[in-house]
């Protein structure tokens, strides 16, 4: 190689940085999540909208309620159920994922996965929207919807990289000495694609905060005066001019929850991954 | 690369992307059979009032039996015919073509700007890799990469609209003539660039790395290749072929982020007539514009898919 390549421990501090980094701007918006209901206190009175002052710190939003209670009690949705739907997303993506990649039924694999070919070619907000249309889906139906919108993709993953743990002798051996379907599939082809899962881990809890956020900004899954960060974006654009704070405060708490899931997620997998050249490529580039 | 495995390739592509469209078809219609009860009062509302509820029943021919309805619909759209709005009673076809100018306008100067961009920036940063330029490309790209188009759109019209007024904060007052109004497109373009541009110079970035430490670049170079040749004529094209499957995943992006702009600048497109139509709960609209958008997708899909196979044959491409 002819480009001068950092020495390792230089890498190896920047790395560390990075994780010090993501950790830094991850804490401001989960701690206020998970925290701020339990500081946020009771109701005020209302006042007029859009204030500044007066009592209240960051203002009132576009009904006159103070916009630092409904900042503190508006993460929690956001990041419960995002979170919520990544692991649903997983629920249904592994046991369809392993049971296509250790079938020997071809019939079976088809079935299995080519519904999800199909799937996969519904744009997702558009897919959200157009459930919205007819329903009205509450928190719990947005979770389901951002979790079968990322089923496609996370079973394929599963289906990919199990197909080549599959192929190791050990599972061979298992499966000559009689070990049943169950123990082979869990137990060792699971745990060998474990490292890629938490790979893909990283890219899709990024991109199911981005729809989860997204869907509540277009008022799917959720009241129209509900306490959620991106419902108040939504909502306290009308008074952008007058009283920025109701906007701007909950999109940069937006902006370092999902960038800095992005990054930790980044940093913390470049520490555990093996250094081989090539290793990283197209990792962070799938689609959320 | 043989002919007939290239062909044979594009027959299976195109036999999915037939499947994906009659998919998205039936899932499209499907949504208003799912309606629970009566659809005809589900959809009328607020106002259930029964002569409401007939005109709705009528519009959406609901007396008839479910696979008539859908062997007519179907036909429709093959002819171009959308069904009528419930709400205005308007053509369906009208909606879309009053909304195409404006998100078309939005899309194709979006793509024309994201190509030479992700390339620029990828191999940039790839030429210096490890060093300052790098680090600051690659850092910030993996810092946009993962934030939604509405958060960062609101604090982009807070800096520039709003604190130092130089562009104006949204669309409203321009009508569909957009391009007279080229400051009005700024920021919009800007937010839907954002991702799309990330992700495509991490991409270009990482292939060009691989490529450049590559035994066939370092054979070159000992040659006396120039560096520019070893890098614009050997190792950009093995880079490009995971960059063009990229670009088709670009498109369900794409089509995201022209929803929400569309939304937070009020540019009258599709997008806009898209979330109007779920508001009003006017099925027949957002059918109509599901499918154009549905197949819109499957298309630019297939077509990335084809140009992917043809650039690396062995990277697998699923179809």
């Amino acid at each position: 190689m002819t480009t001068a390549s950092p020495t390792p421990r230089a890498t190896a501090g920047r790395r560390t940085g990075r994780f010090a980094l993501g950790v830094a701007i991850i804490a401001v918006p989960l701690l206020l999540a998970l925290l701020g209901p339990v500081f946020a206190g009771e109701p005020g009175p209302r006042a007029v909208s859009f204030t500044l002052g007066g009592g209240h710190w960051l203002g009132t939003d576009f009904v006159g309620r103070d916009v630092w209670r409904q900042v503190l009690h508006g993460g929690r949705p956001v990041v419960l159920t995002a979170l919520g739907a990544g692991v649903l997303a997983y629920l249904v993506a592994l046991p369809v994922g392993l049971a296509a990649a250790l079938t020997h039924r071809r019939w079976l694999e088809e079935l299995l996965m080519r519904p999800l070919d199909v799937l996969i070619a519904v744009p997702s907000l558009l897919l959200i929207l157009l459930v919205a249309s007819v329903f009205t889906p509450g928190a719990v139906g947005l979770a389901l919807l951002v979790a079968l919108v990322n089923v496609p993709d996370a079973a394929r993953l599963v289906r990919a990289a199990a197909t080549e743990a599959a192929a190791r002798p050990v599972v061979e051996a298992l499966r000559l000495q009689g070990e049943s379907w169950w123990r082979t599939a869990f137990g060792c082809v699971g745990r060998g694609i474990l490292r890629t899962l938490g790979a893909d881990a990283g890219t899709r809890l990024t991109g199911v905060l981005y729809l989860v956020a997204t869907a509540a900004f277009l008022g799917v899954g959720v009241e129209p005066d509900a306490a959620d960060w991106a419902v108040m974006v939504d909502r306290n654009r009308t008074g952008l001019f007058v009283q920025p704070w109701a906007v701007v405060v909950p999109a940069l708490l937006i902006v370092a929850l999902t960038t800095g899931t992005n990054l930790l997620f980044d940093a913390a997998l470049e520490r555990t991954a093996p250094r081989t050249p090539g290793a990283r490529r197209g990792r962070k580039e799938r689609r959320p | 690369m043989s002919g007939s495995g290239l062909r044979s390739f594009v027959a299976r592509r195109l036999l999915l992307g037939a499947a994906q469209t009659v998919a998205v078809v039936l899932l499209v219609f499907a949504l208003t059979e799912a309606l629970p009860g009566d659809a005809a009062i589900a959809l009328a509302g607020d106002q259930p009032d029964p002569e409401r509820v007939a005109a709705i029943r009528e519009a959406l021919l609901l007396d008839r039996p479910v696979l008539e309805r859908l062997g007519d619909w179907a036909a429709g759209l093959a002819h171009g015919d959308f069904g009528t709005s419930l709400a205005s009673g308007r053509p369906v076809s009208r909606y879309i073509a009053d909304g195409f100018g404006p998100t078309l306008l939005l899309a194709a100067l979006t793509v024309a700007l994201l190509v030479p961009i992700g390339f620029g920036l990828g191999v940039l940063a790839a030429r210096h890799e490890g060093g300052l330029v790098d680090r600051l490309v690659s850092g910030l790209t993996l810092a946009v990469y993962a934030v939604p188009e509405f958060a960062l759109g609101v604090l982009l019209v807070t800096v520039f609209a709003l604190r130092l007024g130089w562009l104006p904060p949204t669309a409203v007052g321009y009508g569909t003539d957009l391009l007279a109004h080229p400051a009005a497109l700024v920021l919009p373009v800007l937010v839907l660039l954002s991702r799309p541009v990330c992700s495509l110079v991490r991409l270009v970035r990482a292939g060009m790395v691989d490529a450049l430490a590559s035994p066939y670049a370092a054979h070159a170079r000992r040659y006396g290749v120039p560096g520019a040749r070893v890098r614009y004529a050997h190792a950009l094209p093995n880079a490009l072929a995971p960059a063009a499957q990229q670009l088709a995943r670009t498109v369900d992006w794409l089509l995201c982020g022209v929803i929400v702009v569309e939304a937070l600048f009020v540019v009258p497109g599709l997008g806009t007539v898209l979330l109007n139509a779920v508001a009003e709960r006017d099925v027949p609209v957002v059918q109509g514009l599901a499918v154009v958008f549905g197949v819109l997708t499957v298309v630019l899909n297939l077509g990335a898919d084809v140009i992917a196979h043809r650039l690396a044959p062995r990277a697998g491409v699923a179809a």
